[in-house]
């Protein structure tokens, strides 16, 4: 699909009513909500249900956290690594801290680590001259940039609703360039509308749409994965019925897209399960919001659909996880059993009244989907009931073949390594 | 009783640790002298259009100075103030005014309860008690909104309703705050400051 059907699939939504948030039962016509997406007004503020939950006494004050306002100091840090767990033979240290809620991360062609954040507003570079390591703030004031990706000299950044390009970055971290929009088909809502960008071979990205609500009948130009064409604003739609994903990465056997995906809130403390998802084929869809984790269809939005009719999750992560940034192991440092298995940052749960998640995840599977097998890798950033120290959000590889990890609560950057 | 162990222990703390990174009432009483002129002594607020920061979450302050600091919460009283004040400052000064009693003088308006019970409604229909809690003295980064000043209850939701100001829990209070007209703004603002005492 190219760009300009896209474009107009946006402009000429249509006036789609769904109703949100209501308990089970029989609701009548005239006690459901109902939203106009046909309205400015939806694109600019979206319902509230999705961080409000249905009105239920059990539901009361899971509210979002936010977390602390400035990032850990480093001694802190030091202090709370040593409560993480990992497999023998492991360690993990502080790679850079001062990161004010650092998200994304993604390396230039000379070094440079860069950073994105949530509501920071900033992109950050991480550099490194012998081991001496410096953060700078090098973009400020941008909407949500989690996402961030580097390709051909170019720094990219999710600016909520632009997909911008930093030209010659790494030589201009002082002073960046005037960005040069690449992509801007994308809706202006906040909720769910962060992006992580993963890049294939060819240069082209993808890229998240999550609908800007819990539970709803989407705009049809939403809750999908698209696959953008930075050089030329071309795009297609490779899966649909997506709810909320920050994560993805290309399996390097296959060259297959794999993604984390966030399921519903509010259906109770242990379903659905979060995602991890396989897409085989074009236009796939999987499942939302007919249907949740493959096997429970939707108390009001089956609306007779069956969840055979949808592709199901490779593998179920779990309820309130909330898996974001993932990446195939590549690298040579750890042992040979972990080549190509998938790591998985959880960043853990924010509506569930004992938090779970909050940890980085194995899994092992073959390239084709089959015989899954998943394990806690590192753990221990959930400290008590409901609250944390640190909450993992991406993942990347060094060079070296050890891992980085990004951490927004502390505003810090691991590094994972392994030594026999 | 307790206050004064803790304000004690962190003094105590300070030549033994050099980089201290726990938050430190005293210091923090210290730094905050210059706020006091506007919010009040004790943290209590007779100014028009300055709020009370007696007893107000410690992590909501924090958020606002960080905001502040960036300049994502413009404001020319505040600026110059903080601009240079640092992240360990920033600490400093949240576990203070949280140290301090709340207080339900702040607000010296007189109630008028046809008014507050429209105010009792928006804030059922909008559901402030979901993050503020049921007594509305906040959790966290959510703020302490009982018996907060009137006008500055005025303000803040004008404030966030037109994006001038920004919030943390994603964009919870942008959301919130969308849906307010002026009416429910005065209404909703009054109910708040002239909450009667919570019930021991």
């Amino acid at each position: 699909m190219i760009r300009q059907s896209l474009r107009i699939g946006l402009a000429a939504a249509l006036p789609i009513v769904f109703a949100a948030g209501l308990p089970l039962g029989k609701a009548s016509a005239e006690d459901l909500k109902h939203y106009d997406s046909s309205k400015p007004s939806f694109w600019a503020h979206p319902p509230a249900d999705w961080f409000l939950g249905d009105e239920t006494e059990a539901q009361k004050g899971l509210a979002p956290p936010a977390g602390p306002a400035t990032p850990t100091p480093l001694d802190e840090l030091q202090a709370d690594l040593k409560k993480i767990k990992l497999p023998p033979g492991f360690k993990i240290e502080v790679y850079a801290s001062n990161i004010p809620q650092a998200r994304q991360m993604a390396w230039g062609a000379n070094g440079t680590l860069f950073v994105g954040s949530f509501q920071a507003t900033n992109v950050y570079a991480v550099t490194d001259q012998g081991g001496q390591r410096t953060v700078k703030t090098i973009i400020k004031g941008l909407n949500m940039p989690t996402g961030v990706a580097f390709r051909d000299g170019a720094l990219y950044v999710i600016d909520i609703n632009k997909l911008l390009r930093y030209d010659n970055a790494e030589a201009n971290l002082d002073k960046m360039p005037a960005p040069v929009v690449a992509y801007d088909d994308m809706p202006p809502y906040v909720a769910h509308g962060w992006k992580y960008i993963v890049t294939d071979k060819n240069g082209w990205m993808y890229l998240p749409f999550g609908p800007p609500f819990n539970i709803g009948i989407p705009p049809t130009s939403v809750s999908q994965i698209r696959h953008v064409d930075p050089k030329t604003g071309l795009a297609e739609i490779v899966a649909l019925g997506v709810r909320n994903s920050v994560g993805g990465d290309i399996d390097p056997r296959s060259g297959d897209y794999w993604f984390t995906e966030n399921a519903r809130d509010w259906l109770s403390d242990d379903t659905p399960s979060d995602k991890l998802n396989h897409i085989t084929r074009l236009g796939e869809h999987f499942g939302y919001p007919y249907c949740h984790e493959g096997d429970i269809p939707d108390p009001k939005f089956a609306m007779g659909h069956k969840c055979s009719e949808f592709t199901p999750p490779v593998v179920k992560l779990g309820a309130h996880v909330a898996p974001l940034g993932m990446k195939f192991y590549t690298g040579n440092q750890f042992p040979k059993q972990y080549k190509d298995n998938i790591f998985i940052a959880e960043h853990g749960s924010w509506n569930r009244h004992k938090y779970q998640g909050g940890r980085i995840e194995r899994v092992v599977v073959d390239p084709d989907g089959k015989n899954p097998h998943q394990e806690v890798f590192a753990s221990g950033w959930i400290t008590g009931e409901r609250d944390y120290f640190g909450r993992p959000v991406d993942i990347l590889q060094a060079p070296d073949g050890s891992l980085l990890v990004s951490d927004d609560w502390a505003g810090a950057i691991y590094r994972i390594s392994y030594k026999k | 009783m307790m206050l004064r162990i803790v304000t004690l222990a962190a003094i105590l703390s300070l030549p033994v640790v050099p980089c201290l990174a726990a938050a430190d009432i005293a210091a923090g009483q210290e730094k905050a002298k210059p706020c006091l002129a506007c919010h009040g002594e004790n943290g209590v607020s007779s100014m028009p259009g300055i709020p009370s920061l007696a007893g107000q979450q410690d992590q909501f302050i924090q958020w606002q100075l960080v905001f502040f600091r960036n300049g994502r919460r413009p404001n020319p009283m505040m600026a110059p103030l903080i601009a240079d004040i640092t992240d360990q400052d920033i600490r400093d000064l949240g576990a203070y005014f949280h140290s301090l009693p709340y207080s339900t003088a702040a607000s010296d308006v007189s109630p008028n309860p046809e008014l507050a019970a429209k105010g009792k409604l928006v804030a059922q229909q909008h559901r402030c008690a979901s993050c503020h809690k049921d007594d509305f003295r906040g959790e966290r980064a959510a703020a302490a909104i009982a018996d907060q000043r009137e006008d500055y209850l005025v303000k803040a939701l004008t404030d966030y309703r037109s994006t001038a100001r920004p919030s943390t829990g994603v964009a919870a209070m942008t959301e919130a705050a969308a849906g307010l007209t002026d009416d429910d703004i005065v209404a909703v603002s009054h109910y708040l400051a002239t909450l009667p005492p919570p019930k021991k």
